[in-house]
């Protein structure tokens, strides 16, 4: 779900990875993997000894109840700004569905001083790439930029938290963009969807986590200005939203433009926060769906993970790294090397982030595409030895640390990245949720403090094959339906 | 139209107040940006290595760069990758769990990955385990061991991902494209015939790597924080006894220059997916810096002209995007959406449009400077990691491009003016040398795109 931008998205690769090298991009194959999530998938964990990283944190409130993070990093003369509300696809208002979404679009539209495309040509005329995400419990918007246009940002991103200045022309413009996103995302693709949209609709109860994330094209045809406008006023006030800058800037003179650009914006008050809880899952669910562009059956199952900033995720974040995380993991080894059911298992705790970014309940799922003669009954069988193996015996002290030393790489990746995209991501759920962001330099020693025989307790209090849901994809051999492609479970 | 000059006159930081609005406040002065240093030796058995001392946090990738890939195939598609997915298989000493413990143990995996000219072994790890790296990655490199066992389930993945490429209509565009680009070059086969992976054996895939891995061939790069002195001892030590083996092969694609149209039916898809392409200069010219500028204005970033076209006016496509995909000795402007069915020929149209205004208007400083501006900038952040300064010498290496590339960078990017920017649309970017392909339903959409005047007694092969 990646925006407005998911041309930066797309493009990133290529301008900062080793993509660099693919001469040309029409020679590509060998993904021998099913495909992830159209995201950032990679959940960024960490962890570690005594705190091998220390991120330096300025933390502290406007009086209009916004929450500012700084964190100055020099190595780089390039500054990484987001701002985050705490309005997410999750927690949109029942009948409009995919409105969180659509709304990510809108704050692209125009603003008080910056007209349609204004705001974009100004971050990329300066230097700067920019993009926006809506996630389960927050819409965000960032930018990387040069570190001498930090201001400009700051003053850009106050305009448009200050005051909505849209058309119905641009609306409508949106309603098309948005719709042609879901056909590539969903439709015009085999898997589309699958599982990160597709499972949660099946696997929870609760309709703030059981709807089309997306959104019904009905309901995205229905939105009008005044609905915009309303959502508008309502979440996006700056005591629903954290600013986080990190990088290269003076930390005063980011202090003083902070204050001059933001603090008279008004706060609103809020309404109550919906009730995401999830009943507790007494028996076994199943679901089948086709999708009329598969070649090969593919099969998903998902679990909810204990409750955030617990004892209990944290030890579960390393039964996932035990399990599933790398082509050491034991289920890489069991289904893809030793059982050869697919080229890939992928999977984790929350496939649009992490275990740290989302505010209410989640799904540890796991799923890979395979080929007709592996039946799901011989996979899940699999998946269940596996289970049962670490339900019985805590991990060996050798596997933990392998476990904890990847965390750890992947704490020092956050910290030396120079998108500082994963930093950020961090450093504002824990202020938005939390009011915590020092809470990433404690992250290592909270993983160490799991004993194994809690990575054992969680896997026997979670993973039992009653609380798992089971969604398997049908290839669509059939000639296309005409309506619904893809049938949404 | 004035809202724009008004924003664009307030980057060149001038205080033109257009209307009533509130200006944004003017950027400062940059910050002085450093390409980190590189040093560079070659052991006696023509290896390279490169050693690049950055980041802030103790963490070192290497990055083994082969120069094969697809190109050197003939007509076994896919037999590099086939051959280099067995190649994290096992090593005479090592088993594949092995190897991916080793990995795991130094807080990293090892990606293995075939390009077009470029195969690469990648590892980043915890800079206390940059030696052991070394030596895991060097000895997946020289001594892969093909175990006949595992033949057939790599095999089996192959031909599913095979399956999940043909499925998607997107991929369909794609090979349909690089067939009519390249025709006969390896290239020009992206995708095996049915029943053809099913023949590369053991034997097939020991000789590809026989004849295409070797030292010669080979650049390992290292970069990040680390222990040089052990680490260049290991480097050494562990691909000093590798065989010299073959020089890199020679072989040129030549891309269309003539207008082809192929239209890909497939029944009941939503969107069209739209690709159209034609030779520019490849980055060793003399007229890159000019070319690839071109490319972000017309279409290669979020403002681009076609972008704010089809997508933020007319709402045609989500993604639309132009790239210059360069090969050794060329490079192709491609341009790729994904376009809502009934709209396609519509947003065609839009696209000819765009392409015809930039031949014939010279675009006007205020909106050429932004589009260096944001080159100039991407070029930082792209440096900022050590990855990313990997992939750039990588890609310097494969295309024979001097230091100065990198290192005069933002001046020429700077220097490009708008009427050199017009005269790479009139040169280059030409309908007539065009080559479009588009994958979509034709029985809704057939019929509009053969109507565009563009494809009036159009070659379609």
């Amino acid at each position: 779900m990646e925006s407005v931008m998911s041309k930066t998205a797309t493009r990133w690769p290529v301008l900062i990875g080793v993509a660099v090298l693919a001469g040309c991009a029409a020679q590509t194959p060998t993904a021998a993997r099913p495909a992830p999530a159209p995201t950032e998938s990679a959940p960024a964990a960490p962890a570690l000894p005594n705190s091998a990283i220390n991120i330096p944190l300025d933390y502290y409130k406007l009086d209009n109840g916004l929450k500012v993070v700084l964190s100055r990093d020099t190595t780089a003369p390039t500054v990484t700004v987001g701002v985050y509300y705490h309005i997410g696809f999750r927690i949109e208002p029942k009948g409009r569905t995919g409105f969180a979404h659509l709304f990510e679009h809108l704050m692209f539209q125009g603003s008080g001083n910056l007209g349609k495309m204004e705001f974009i040509r100004l971050v990329e005329g300066n230097g700067g790439v920019l993009n926006g995400s809506t996630r389960f419990d927050y819409t965000n918007y960032y930018q990387i930029v040069p570190a001498h246009v930090l201001e400009t940002v700051l003053w850009a991103e106050a305009d448009r938290m200050k005051a909505l200045a849209i058309t119905q022309a641009n609306l409508a413009n949106q309603q098309g963009v948005v719709k042609n996103e879901v056909r590539d995302a969903t439709m015009n693709q085999p898997y589309g969807g699958f599982p990160w949209l597709t499972m949660p609709q099946v696997a929870n109860t609760n309709w703030y986590n059981a709807h089309n994330f997306y959104g019904d094209m009905a309901d995205l045809d229905a939105a009008t200005l005044a609905d915009a406008q309303s959502f508008f006023d309502t979440y996006y006030a700056p005591n629903n939203a954290v600013l986080v800058v990190a990088g290269d800037f003076d930390l005063a003179a980011a202090r003083a433009w902070i204050a001059k650009y933001f603090a008279g914006i008004s706060a609103r008050a809020q309404p109550a926060r919906p009730d995401l809880a999830e009943p507790p899952q007494q028996a076994e669910k199943r679901n089948t769906y086709v999708d009329r562009l598969a070649p090969r059956p593919a099969l998903a199952l998902a679990w909810q993970v204990p409750p955030r900033n617990t004892p209990e995720l944290f030890a579960f974040s390393l039964l996932d790294s035990i399990l599933l995380q790398g082509e050491d993991s034991r289920l890489w080894r069991k289904l893809v090397q030793q059982r050869g059911y697919a080229g890939g298992v992928a999977g984790g705790i929350n496939l649009l982030g992490n275990e740290f970014t989302y505010d209410g309940p989640m799904l540890w799922m796991l799923y890979l595409v395979h080929d007709p003669a592996a039946r799901p009954e011989a996979i899940i069988a699999d998946v269940d030895a596996e289970i049962a193996r670490i339900q019985s015996e805590p991990p060996s002290a050798e596997e933990l640390d392998r476990a904890l030393t990847k965390l750890r790489a992947s704490l020092y990746d956050l910290a030396g990245s120079s998108t500082r995209f994963g930093l950020v991501d961090l450093l504002a759920c824990f202020a938005l949720f939390d009011d915590d962001p020092a809470h990433i330099n404690r992250l290592e020693s909270e993983f160490r403090a799991v004993p194994p025989a809690l990575i054992s307790e969680v896997a026997r209090k979670y993973l039992s094959p009653a609380q798992r849901t089971v969604q398997l994809v049908v290839p669509g051999r059939a000639p296309p339906a005409p309506a619904t492609p893809g049938s949404s479970p | 139209m004035t809202r724009m000059i008004a924003l664009v006159a307030c980057l060149a930081a001038t205080a033109a107040l257009a209307d009533a609005r509130e200006l944004p406040p003017a950027p400062g002065a940059p910050h002085e940006f450093r390409l980190p240093a590189k040093e560079s030796l070659r052991l006696d058995n023509g290896l390279e290595l490169t050693f690049i001392d950055y980041g802030s946090v103790p963490k070192v990738t290497l990055l083994a760069v082969v120069r094969t890939g697809n190109i050197d195939e003939g007509p076994d598609t896919w037999l590099p990758d086939m051959t280099v997915e067995m190649m994290k298989e096992g090593t005479a000493t090592r088993s594949a769990e092995d190897i991916a413990r080793a990995a795991a143990g130094m807080g990293g995996e090892l990606s293995l990955n075939v390009g077009a000219e470029q195969t690469t072994a990648s590892l980043s790890v915890l800079s206390d385990h940059a030696v052991a790296a070394a030596g895991l990655l060097a000895d997946v490199l020289e001594n892969p061991r093909f175990p006949e066992s595992e033949l057939p389930r790599v095999l089996a993945n192959f031909e599913r991902s095979l399956a999940v490429a043909r499925a998607d209509p997107g991929s369909q565009a794609d090979e349909a494209l690089a067939k009519l680009e390249f025709g006969d070059h390896p290239f020009g086969r992206v995708l095996p015939q049915e029943g053809q992976l099913a023949g590369y054996d053991i034997a097939k895939l020991r000789g590809f790597y026989e004849r295409n891995f070797g030292a010669r061939r080979t650049h390992v790069y290292v970069a990040g924080r680390y222990d040089r002195a052990a680490l260049e001892a290991a480097l050494r030590g562990a691909f000093q006894g590798w065989r010299a083996g073959p020089e890199p092969t020679d072989l040129p694609a030549k891309a269309s220059e003539t207008a082809q149209l192929a239209l890909v039916d497939i029944p009941g898809a939503p969107q069209s997916s739209v690709r159209m392409a034609v030779p520019v200069p490849d980055p060793a010219s003399a007229v890159y810096f000019e070319t690839t500028l071109t490319n972000s204005l017309l279409g290669g970033t979020f403002g681009s002209r076609i972008t704010s076209n089809i997508r933020e006016d007319k709402g045609y496509s989500y993604s639309p995007d132009s790239s210059i995909d360069a090969h050794r000795g060329g490079a192709l402007w491609v341009l790729s959406a994904e376009i809502t069915a009934e709209h396609t020929a519509a947003a065609l149209t839009e696209i000819y449009k765009e392409i015809d205004r930039l031949q014939h208007e010279v675009p006007a400083e205020s909106e050429l400077t932004p589009v260096k501006n944001y080159r100039a900038g991407i070029f930082v952040i792209s440096n900022s990691s050590p990855n990313g300064v990997l992939g750039q010498l990588a890609f310097m290496s494969l295309h024979g491009l001097p230091d100065d590339f990198l290192t005069r960078w933002v001046a020429n990017i700077q220097a490009v003016t708008p009427a050199q920017v017009t005269e790479i649309a009139r040169t280059y970017i030409r309908p007539e040398r065009m080559t479009v392909v588009v994958a979509g339903d034709l029985s809704k959409i057939g019929a509009s795109v053969r109507a565009l005047p563009q494809f009036a007694g159009i070659r379609m092969p």
